[in-house]
Order: structure tokens, then C-alpha cells, then sequence
């Protein structure tokens, strides 16, 4: 009995973490080329889903169906936001960047908060709370959902990064841009794409977490933090251990929230993120330590 | 110095310290105006010295602030200290320069820029969530309620937040001048250069997060005593990180007057925007720094000194 409890704990823990990774995979990206701490990340995610909840009550659009106008937007959203805010200061250096992140992040909370306040909000579906049970363990199915699609976006990531020409290019920025300038390939273009491509994945998870979880304007802020210690965790060297990373917090939080409680389980999250800063950066965005040297 | 150089300031702070004497404290909005720029201004200064002459970019300026609130919220609902105590406004600076010591040497020593940053956001995380789950002790997610009766008059608030605000300056204006600043300075510019200068670089690190601590740790004290309840949203929330981070970018970072003029124009701003435009006042924080960022980037500081062609030393 016990042990099918702590089986369903697990496979709770792996659905739930399979949001944190897509969004880590967007940021890992974005750091890889750009040197950019997205923090907003989590606020584009909550935007995307407030996206697909007004489409879900106003028009009555599924939100599946939702993520062919989404995913399209959040890659548009992607390349005018590199466009307009960080073209200028991409080469400035960390700290602007940040702080930019920082300031798009505390202006859309406080937009949406104005546009459709304060109160949480959740896509009420027929099938919301249907659950499929294997083996005596109960699977929800918008979280099964949630899973296949951060396993689907990934996919549609790592085949764009390894077989396509611009993927390609973007992986060759991020590994060494003198380099990758020397062959052709412009910082813009790349910076752009990878961009698009991480708003895109935000698009996704946006999605996905407003079928799934209750949401208000000012959530997006934990995703990111939770996003970053699924990067922390998982290493900065793949968009598979941004996702893995992402599903090992979810795991860790899950037994936390079962054995302690709900409240504690965010704070055993930030002690794991601090005690991973502290004794394994090289973990956390591993690529950039010999940028630095 | 010189003595001209020195009369602008004393003038300054002789009509602040006028101002309660001439205007009414009950009535004027004036005295509220200042008392908020002197908390703005403390914060500012203190995380500048973190992150404009140190170069550690902190964003758990929060953390520090909120714990001052909380201590002195504690020790008062229990009877410890009274109304207005100096002592639960020092202790609750001594506090949080002590967290500062303890969770500085490990992430000081071990991190760097982005990491630093998101370390010490994590940390203001951690103490916001602990306190909601404190229980009696600290009063959970509603917080303390403290004996608001004991208020007054805003007069005494206004005199130690301009002391707070001066006494930030004068340690920032020691720190630019003295060895510790040069050496904090050099840390930021080439941290390994420093380190092969003989510098001791977790040492001037440490120093000066905990310097800075103390002044945050202060300032959240003195609101806690003004605005009688300390919750975790209102002494935990993010809007104590961004606000300095803001007035400093506006401003200039790392520079002394920088964080005065950028204090007193983004309280200017946000009171303006509070009465007219109620509703939405915080969309321009956000806004303010994306805009300062990519069009100032040295602050108003930075444009009088491009502009007056006198780019020396202490400003970058």
C-alpha cells in the first residue's frame, strides 16, 4: 500500500516536472547563445496562458487546439522582444540584460494584473478532472498532456538544433561565436531564432499549465526561479538535461511536499538550488565558465 | 574637500532638517514625501554599494529589508522593545548584517555574476516562504498586527529616516574615498588583478553585503514601526529589490549622487503616478528600468558627466 503511494508521489512528481523542464529548456537556450538570465521566462509562460484561457471562455477554442495560435504568437513575441529590447545591450555585458529581464518581467505582471486582475484563474475543461488509472495508479490526463508536449516540444527542438541548417548555426553560436562569425553565421539572425525558439517553448508550457495548474498574473516569477534550479540541476550542456533536470525537481518537491507539507516543499527547492550553486556550479550553465577564463 | 564644495550639502541637509519645523507634520504631504525618498535613498545607496562599487549585482535586497521589519515585529509584539526603540533598529540592522556574513561567505566565495544574482534571489525566496510557514512566531502569511495607538507623529520617522539616508551616503562617501572603496573598486573591475594586488577579495566582498545589510535591515525597522503591520508580502516582496535596483540604474550606479537624485526623481514619479493613475503606477517601474537600461545606460549621473566632459574617476 505504501509503496503504491509513494509510486503515484513519483509519477505526480515526474508530470509536474515536466513543466519546469520546458520551461528551463527555453532559458538554457536562451543563455546558451546570448549570455542572457531570461528571468521573465515564467511571465511569458504565464502571459501564453492567459492566452489560452481567454481563447478557451471567450470563443470556446480548446485549449489544445489553442497551441496553433499560441505557439505561432510566442514565436513572434520572441523576435520582437529581442528586437526591441535586447539588440542594443546583447553584447553589454550580463548585468543590463538582467536588470532588462528583470523590468519586462515586473511590467507584464503588473499589465496582466491591471488587464485581468488579481484572481487565479484555470481553463475549466469537460475532461479536466478525468484521470486514467494504470496499474493502480492514477495518471490525470491534462497532465499526462502537459507531459507529452514538453516530450513533443523537446523533440521538435533538439531535431531543429541537429539537423536543420539554422539550428545548426545556433548551436554553433552558442558554442563558440568568434568562430561561428568567421563562417558567416550573424549574431542577429542567431540571437533572434533563439529567441523566438524560447518564447515559443514558453507558448507551450503556457498552455500546458493553464489546463493544468491555477494561475495569476504574478506566478510566473516562481516558474522562472523553478526553471533556473532545473537548469542548475540538469547542467547547461543539453536540452534533454534541461528537461531531466526539470523532472528531477519535480520529483524531489513532490516526496517534499508528501513528507513534510505544501509550504515546505518551495523552500526544500531553494535550498537544493543554493546547495547546487554552492557546490556545483559547474553544473549550472556549465558552458559558461570556460567562456569566461 | 573644499569649503564651497562642502557648503551645497550642508544647506541641503539644514532645509530637510527644517522642513518638520516649518511645515505641519500633520498636514503636510511634503514630510511623508521625504520620509519615503530617505527610505528610497538608504536603499538605494546601500545596494550600490553592493553592486555599483563591489560589482556584485544582488537581488535579494529584500530579504535584508524584510528582515529588519521582522525583527523589530517580533521583539516589539513579545515586549522585548518599545515604540520607535534605537535599540530594535540597530539590532534589527545587526541582524540582518549577521544573515548577510553567514549566507555571504558561501556564495561569495563560490559565485559569480548571474549566479551571485539568482543565489541571493533565492535567498529572499527562502526567507519569505519560511516566514509564511513560522506559525505563531511569525505571525504566518497574515503577519504581525503591531500596537498602531503608539503612533503620533510622523516627525520622529522623518528624523531617523534622514539619518539612515545620511548615514548611507557617509558610508558610501567613505568607502569611495578610503582604501576599502578602492579596493572594492578594483574588485569589480578585475577581480583577479585585485586578488594578485594582495587584496583579500571574499574579505571586502563580505564587508561590504554586510554593510549594506545593516543599512536594508535598518530601513525595513523604520517602516515597521510606521506602517504598524508586518506582513510577508508587503516586507518580503520584490518591489524593495527592484526599486533600489531602479532609482541606482536611473541614477547611476556606482556613483554617490546618483542614487540621492535617482531616489528622490522615482518617488517624485511614483507619488505623482499613485494620485493620477492609481491603477497602474507599478507597469512603470518595469518600464523605467527597460527604458534606463537600453537608453541610459550609465543613469542621469552618466549623461552630466558625458555631457560636462569630465569623465574622472568615481563614475561609470
Amino acid at each position: 500500500m505504501f509503496t503504491s503511494i509513494l509510486l503515484q508521489v513519483l509519477i505526480n512528481g515526474i508530470l509536474s516536472g515536466t513543466m519546469y523542464g520546458i520551461a528551463a529548456i527555453g532559458l538554457s537556450l536562451i543563455f546558451g547563445t546570448m549570455r542572457i538570465v531570461f528571468i521573465a521566462q515564467g511571465t511569458i509562460i504565464i502571459l501564453a496562458a492567459y492566452g489560452s484561457y481567454w481563447l478557451f471562455s471567450l470563443m470556446g477554442i480548446d485549449p489544445y487546439v489553442s497551441i496553433i495560435f499560441i505557439v505561432p504568437a510566442s514565436l513572434i513575441l520572441g523576435i520582437g522582444f529581442y528586437q526591441a529590447l535586447f539588440r542594443k545591450v546583447a553584447r553589454a555585458g550580463q548585468f543590463p540584460t538582467l536588470l532588462i529581464a528583470f523590468g519586462l518581467m515586473a511590467l507584464l505582471e503588473n499589465l496582466m494584473f491591471v488587464m485581468f486582475t488579481g484572481n487565479s484563474r484555470a481553463v475549466q475543461t469537460s475532461y479536466a478532472s478525468h484521470a486514467l488509472t494504470v496499474l493502480g495508479i492514477k495518471i490525470s490526463f491534462v497532465r499526462l498532456m502537459a507531459f507529452v508536449m514538453a516530450v513533443a516540444g523537446t523533440g521538435a527542438v533538439t531535431f531543429f538544433l541537429k539537423k536543420t541548417m539554422l539550428g545548426k548555426a545556433v548551436r554553433a553560436a552558442s558554442e563558440n561565436l568568434e568562430y561561428a562569425m568567421m563562417v558567416g553565421i550573424t549574431p542577429h539572425t542567431v540571437n533572434t531564432i533563439t529567441f523566438a525558439l524560447g518564447m515559443g517553448l514558453a507558448g507551450l508550457a503556457g498552455v500546458a499549465t493553464a489546463t493544468t495548474y491555477g494561475f495569476d498574473p504574478f506566478s510566473g516569477f516562481v516558474f522562472s526561479l523553478k526553471a533556473m534550479i532545473a537548469l542548475a540541476i540538469g547542467g547547461m550542456g543539453s536540452v534533454v538535461g534541461g528537461l531531466l533536470g526539470g523532472i528531477l525537481l519535480g520529483v524531489v518537491e513532490s516526496y517534499a511536499a508528501f513528507f513534510l507539507t505544501g509550504g515546505w516543499a518551495d523552500v526544500v527547492s531553494y535550498v537544493v538550488f543554493l546547495l547546487v550553486l554552492m557546490f556545483r556550479p559547474e553544473g549550472l550553465f556549465s558552458r559558461d565558465m570556460s567562456a569566461k577564463l | 574637500m573644499t569649503g564651497r564644495r562642502l557648503l551645497p550639502p550642508i544647506i541641503i541637509i539644514a532645509a530637510c532638517c527644517a522642513v518638520p519645523f516649518v511645515f505641519d507634520p500633520e498636514k503636510s504631504y511634503l514630510i511623508y514625501f521625504l520620509f519615503m525618498a530617505s527610505i528610497y535613498v538608504t536603499l538605494a545607496e546601500s545596494w550600490n554599494i553592493v553592486a555599483g562599487y563591489t560589482g556584485q549585482v544582488s537581488l535579494g535586497h529584500h530579504a535584508f529589508f524584510g528582515l529588519g521589519g521582522y525583527v523589530v515585529a517580533i521583539a516589539w509584539s513579545r515586549g522585548l522593545i518599545g515604540y520607535l526603540s534605537p535599540i530594535g533598529i540597530v539590532m534589527a540592522g545587526v541582524a540582518a548584517s549577521v544573515l548577510a556574513i553567514l549566507i555571504g561567505i558561501p556564495l561569495l566565495s563560490k559565485l559569480r555574476g548571474d549566479y551571485f544574482a539568482l543565489g541571493t534571489l533565492g535567498l529572499g525566496e527562502i526567507l519569505r516562504l519560511v516566514t509564511i510557514q513560522g506559525g505563531a512566531f511569525t505571525g504566518g502569511p497574515m503577519g504581525i498586527l503591531l500596537p498602531a495607538s503608539s503612533f503620533g507623529t510622523i516627525r520622529p520617522h522623518y528624523f531617523i529616516a534622514l539619518f539612515l539616508a545620511l548615514l548611507a551616503i557617509a558610508v558610501s562617501l567613505y568607502m569611495a574615498k578610503s582604501y576599502v572603496g578602492l579596493a572594492l573598486v578594483s574588485i569589480r573591475d578585475d577581480e583577479a588583478a585585485a586578488e594578485a594586488n594582495g587584496i583579500n577579495v571574499l574579505k571586502f566582498k563580505v564587508l561590504s553585503f554586510a554593510v549594506a545589510a545593516f543599512l536594508a535591515g535598518m530601513s525595513g525597522a523604520l517602516l515597521a514601526n510606521y506602517v504598524f503591520t508586518v506582513d510577508p508580502q508587503g516586507f518580503y516582496g520584490l518591489n524593495w529589490t527592484l526599486y533600489p535596483v531602479l532609482i541606482c540604474v536611473l541614477g547611476g550606479a556606482g556613483t554617490i549622487t546618483g542614487p540621492i537624485i535617482g531616489g528622490l526623481l522615482l518617488t517624485a514619479v511614483f507619488e505623482i503616478a499613485r494620485y493620477f493613475l492609481p491603477e497602474i503606477h507599478p507597469i512603470f517601474s518595469g518600464l523605467f528600468i527597460i527604458l534606463a537600461i537600453i537608453f541610459l545606460p550609465h543613469g542621469l549621473m552618466g549623461l552630466r558627466i558625458r555631457g560636462g566632459g569630465k569623465a574622472k574617476g568615481g563614475a561609470r
